[in-house]
């Protein structure tokens, strides 16, 4: 999510920071020279100083800050006990720092330089940054005002987050847009886009996924097709290699193959049945005639008897070899014709029971 | 007669021989060799040195086990020992490496398993186990894929291994007979409106979990069919 930066600006330490930043900016220090001589005179009889509780005598020097007295050596930084510098202090809990002091044991360092943050502070990612310093991980483009995206640990720009995030998803962000192209990018000059973001140069309909490029102008898949650039009629892609026509199509060498196998014909016969093509093999093992006696391609006339096909000059008794034709009387024994007079001379009990199965059959 | 080396087809149907010679093999140009209905017992165990059978016939026999080296024939595409007395121990070793074969006929056998290896007859378009003892199908006849036709009418058999859903066995050119076996309810009631509903089905995540209860459970293979016996007893 989005971290605004307010945020870091309303953390306590900023304002805190910037609070005694602008009261020192104010604060006046006193020197002795006494403001009015009876204000003097009654610090003399009654005050203190607020250090070490000693009262004044009369040559002292008096700092008088914030309606509390010191002895100039009693206002020194808590830290180092050295005056403060330009007259420069900043307090931190009813304690008083010099400037350097303050900034090492309190003032937030960059992330990035490493120096002290005077100023406005960037908090962000558990870190403290100038806000010069708080840049994209990626591109370097500042964040201080446009905030910033966690990304793997990283602070990253909205862009690049989108770019990281998509390349994490195997998917594409859209050059135009810059969104993640969730399904179906077209890609246009090495770059990815939404579809969506173009138009067909000649019909001008919006472009789908399957929008081409030619020459440096976007074309829908229609207006591709008729620019005289085949397409193959199995992966819809334009061929740019050899061309098959076949089938009142146009292939890729290697797309056009047959359709049970699967296998390229790479130039070999295929044979068309219903608009769709098939090897030697399968176009007869589907639809040819190959001769149970000769396991043949049926060239001539077939003979087809018993879910088989013979060629006309080999259907024959399968037990005596005999020839015969089609008026020849013959029967059935496993799906193979037995002429009469070897069917005679079956065993009785085979004939017996093909004529109860036969019967059976028939009642069916 | 073993001087015909010339000879590329010889049908012996329907004779009475109770064995072949050795020396049919110099028969080296045989392709097709047919001994159907023939009162044979043994075969020569160098039968397959026929380097060029493609067809061999030796249904309605009285085999009771195939030579050892049975499976070495080269190029054999048809092999039929329908009517016979072969079951799942009388097949030599190297049967299932007889890779060629496209049709493979052993209806009215006494097989009550049939070998798992069978799914190694990757070109096999015709698998015929009609009217044997067979209590369950090998899951590896699904793995065939060029398989078109499957008969397993007349066995013991309940249920259908799953994986015999991959096969396609529906169309104009295949076929699949499964009639008088003891199917289970499921099964039963799917046979009745047609053999693309059983392998529908088959096909179902129900059915795959029923089989596996139902396996799980090892019923009690049905009975043998007592009519069976009486075929051996052959005329």
């Amino acid at each position: 999510m989005l971290q605004p930066l307010d945020k870091s600006t309303a953390s306590p330490l900023f304002q805190r920071r910037l609070l005694h930043h602008n009261e020192i900016e104010k604060l006046n220090i006193n020197d002795s020279r006494p403001n009015s001589i009876s204000s003097n005179m009654s610090l003399l009889q009654n005050g203190v100083c607020a250090r070490c509780g000693e009262g004044f005598k009369m040559k002292d020097q008096i700092v008088n800050s914030h309606d509390q007295t010191w002895h100039p050596e009693c206002f020194v930084c808590a830290q180092c006990f050295q005056s403060f510098p330009g007259g420069i202090f900043y307090e931190f809990e009813g304690r008083k720092y010099c400037e350097h002091d303050f900034h090492v044991l309190f003032a937030p360092c960059c992330q990035k330089c490493g120096e002290f943050i005077i100023g406005r502070v960037i908090k962000a990612l558990n870190n403290s940054w100038h806000p010069d310093c708080f840049r994209c991980q990626l591109c370097n483009g500042p964040l201080a005002d446009t905030g910033f995206m966690k990304n793997a640990g990283r602070a990253l720009c909205r862009e690049c987050h989108a770019h990281e995030k998509a390349r994490g998803l195997g998917k594409y962000v859209c050059h135009k847009c810059h969104a993640i192209i969730e399904e179906g990018h077209i890609k246009f000059k090495e770059e990815a886009y939404h579809p969506y973001h173009f138009n067909c140069k000649t019909c001008g309909s919006e472009l789908t996924a399957d929008a081409r490029e030619k020459n440096g102008e976007l074309y829908c898949l229609r207006c591709f097709d008729k620019m005289g650039i085949p397409i193959c009629g199995a992966c819809r892609r334009p061929i740019e290699e050899r061309v098959v026509n076949a089938l009142g199509k146009y292939w890729h060498v290697e797309h056009f193959v047959c359709a049970k196998c699967e296998k390229p014909f790479l130039g070999t016969r295929y044979y068309e049945k219903k608009n769709l093509a098939y090897c030697e093999n399968h176009y007869h093992q589907l639809f040819g005639n190959i001769c149970f006696v000769c396991n043949n391609i049926v060239a001539g006339d077939v003979f087809t008897a018993f879910n088989k096909a013979w060629c006309v000059n080999h259907f024959a008794c399968s037990v005596c070899d005999r020839k015969m034709s089609q008026k020849t009387k013959f029967f059935e024994f496993d799906m193979k014709p037995v002429c009469k007079s070897c069917y005679e001379k079956f065993p009785g009990e085979l004939k017996r029971r093909l004529k109860k199965n036969y019967d059976a059959q028939s009642k069916k | 007669m073993m001087a015909l080396e010339h000879l590329t087809r010889l049908t012996l149907s329907h004779n009475k021989l109770t064995e072949i010679p050795q020396d049919i093999v110099l028969l080296v140009n045989l392709e097709k060799l047919n001994l159907f209905n023939n009162h044979i017992e043994t075969l020569p165990s160098n039968l397959c040195d026929f380097t060029k059978l493609k067809t061999l016939n030796l249904a309605i026999n009285r085999l009771k086990a195939l030579p050892r080296g049975f499976g070495a024939f080269p190029v054999l595409e048809v092999l039929d020992l329908t009517y016979n007395n072969l079951n799942e121990s009388s097949l030599p070793g190297n049967f299932f490496c007889l890779e060629t074969l496209r049709a493979l006929y052993l209806g009215d056998n006494d097989f009550t398993t049939f070998p798992a290896e069978v799914g190694k007859l990757q070109n096999l378009q015709v698998l015929c186990l009609r009217d044997n003892d067979l209590i369950r199908l090998p899951k590896e006849i699904g793995g065939i894929q060029r398989l078109r036709e499957l008969h397993i009418q007349g066995n013991r058999l309940s249920i259908l291994p799953p994986e015999l859903g991959q096969l396609d066995l529906c169309g104009t050119k295949q076929l699949f007979k499964a009639e008088n076996n003891p199917w289970v309810t499921m099964i039963e009631d799917q046979m009745k409106i047609g053999p693309s509903h059983v392998f529908e089905y088959i096909r179902t995540n129900t059915y795959k979990f029923l089989y596996e209860r139902y396996t799980e459970a090892e019923p009690e293979p049905a009975l043998r069919k007592t009519e069976r016996a009486k075929r051996f007893g052959k005329k």
